[in-house]
């Protein structure tokens, strides 16, 4: 077991934070995958979380199977969406605790028979740099060839997307400033989005 | 201004995930409208994430439990930590699309938590519109209510639970006055009689039929079940 993570001390700002876990160290490693997609930090984050959240998961499922898969999706989440994470908003073990809360709770569904219908990503929404779309959309620019595939949007679809993202305009500055109405600016970014997911192939989830 | 809260233990079970999907919705349209409840959800989820992932914790258990130390043993960590790292895919995080829906010609933006939900179709009875929450959660039934001004509930009890959220306007019954964010969690203690001035819409959840009290209202025993 990682034991050297038990000793270091933390300058962890919220108080409900143990000095049992050295999360500015958690914090690193993810921002390492992050930019670098860095399999060594993804290798120790694994090593700290993975046994435990069998562990938890062991408690919700009696199935062994099933129970791994908690592990093997929730790290894929990590290894996923690191770029997502964002320091501000909390801690990284709220951050992965979230991400695995909502894999079982979608999981449990499932099994219990009701549906697989993935509702826990709107009820927990994951502290996900989101605050500012544009800068999400800027972030990964290069991963996502997002930009290339906005310029397959038709003209006026484009104006739209890009003022709003790239630009950061609100939609009613986006109105004045294309000279068009408010709603016809609101159903053109709909329509814009609906076709990006399309072209990113939901990646989003 | 917001006077219903949850209570504390069903935020904990809503932070741990215990919740079914109509109750756990019924928290999160509170919290996403109510701060001090949103606070409160974002510091025990931070505390309950710590506890989860402390090693101590982890280690009282192993020692109690030979089992679960096999099953760490037998998983091939390895192999999945290639197998996850082999994935060049990253996850876009895309600005979540605002849902409506419509009642008697008046739009309402879906609350978030619902966003991925089926809505089944809309049922009237007097001034009430009922659309059913496709949850299937057995006995617990999850709607959308719309109540015309003017229109309301007769006086009932419930053999179960009765959660109401409000969504939009205000209704009122025998303790008072409830406004939007309001999260009003009813058990078969309790017996009232919501009637709404102005209109309002609501998210429901209940375990049983309603039943009816009162008089000629008890002939209404068989619609019970059509409100919740
Ligand atoms: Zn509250």
């Amino acid at each position: 077991m990682q034991t050297n993570l038990l000793s270091r001390p933390t300058s962890a700002k919220s108080t409900s934070m143990s000095d049992k876990i050295n999360h500015p160290q958690l914090c690193q490693w993810l921002e390492s995958v992050a930019s670098n997609r860095d399999k060594e930090a993804f290798t120790h984050l694994f090593q700290f979380f993975a046994p435990k959240i069998l562990r938890i998961a062991r408690g919700k499922f009696p199935n062994e199977a099933q129970a791994n898969e908690v592990v093997q999706d929730t790290m894929s989440n990590v290894w996923r969406k690191a770029h997502l994470f964002n320091q501000e908003k909390g801690a990284a073990t709220t951050w992965v605790y979230t991400v695995m809360r909502n894999i079982t709770f979608d999981m449990l569904r499932k099994i219990q028979g009701n549906k697989e219908d993935n509702l826990s990503d709107d009820i927990w929404p994951i502290a996900e740099k989101m605050s500012s779309e544009a800068e999400v959309f800027d972030d990964h620019l290069e991963h996502a060839n997002l930009l290339s595939v906005i310029e397959e949007l038709p003209q006026a679809q484009q104006d739209v997307v890009k003022g709003f993202y790239f630009r950061e305009m609100s939609q009613e500055q986006l109105a004045v400033h294309l000279n068009l109405p408010l709603g016809t600016v609101k159903s053109r970014l709909r329509l814009a989005l609906g076709k990006l997911k399309v072209q990113l192939g939901e990646e989003h989830d | 201004m917001i006077n219903h809260h949850p209570k504390f233990e069903l935020i904990k079970a809503f932070v741990n995930g215990d919740l079914p999907a109509s109750l756990s919705a019924g928290v999160a349209i509170h919290a996403d409208m109510c701060p001090v409840c949103q606070q409160t959800i974002a510091q025990f989820t931070e505390q309950v994430a710590e506890t989860s992932f402390e090693e101590e914790y982890l280690d009282r258990f192993i020692v109690d439990d030979n089992e679960a130390l096999d099953a760490v043993a037998a998983i091939d960590f390895d192999h999945m930590i290639d197998e996850i790292v082999q994935s060049s895919d990253i996850s876009i995080a895309l600005p979540k699309v605002e849902k409506t829906i419509s009642f008697d010609d008046k739009i309402y933006t879906i609350p978030t938590a619902l966003n991925s939900m089926e809505l089944g179709k809309h049922a009237h009875i007097g001034k009430l519109t009922r659309a059913r929450i496709q949850l299937n959660e057995n006995e617990i039934h999850t709607s959308l209510l719309h109540i015309q001004p003017g229109g309301g509930v007769p006086e009932h009890t419930h053999k179960g639970f009765e959660l109401t959220v409000l969504l939009a306007g205000s209704f009122h019954d025998e303790s008072g006055e409830y406004v939007k964010g309001d999260f009003i969690m009813l058990d078969s203690s309790h017996q009232h009689h919501p009637i709404s001035t102005n209109g309002c819409l609501c998210y429901t959840v209940a375990n049983d039929a309603l039943h009816f009290t009162q008089g000629i209202n008890k002939l209404l025993n068989p619609i019970g079940s059509f409100i919740y």
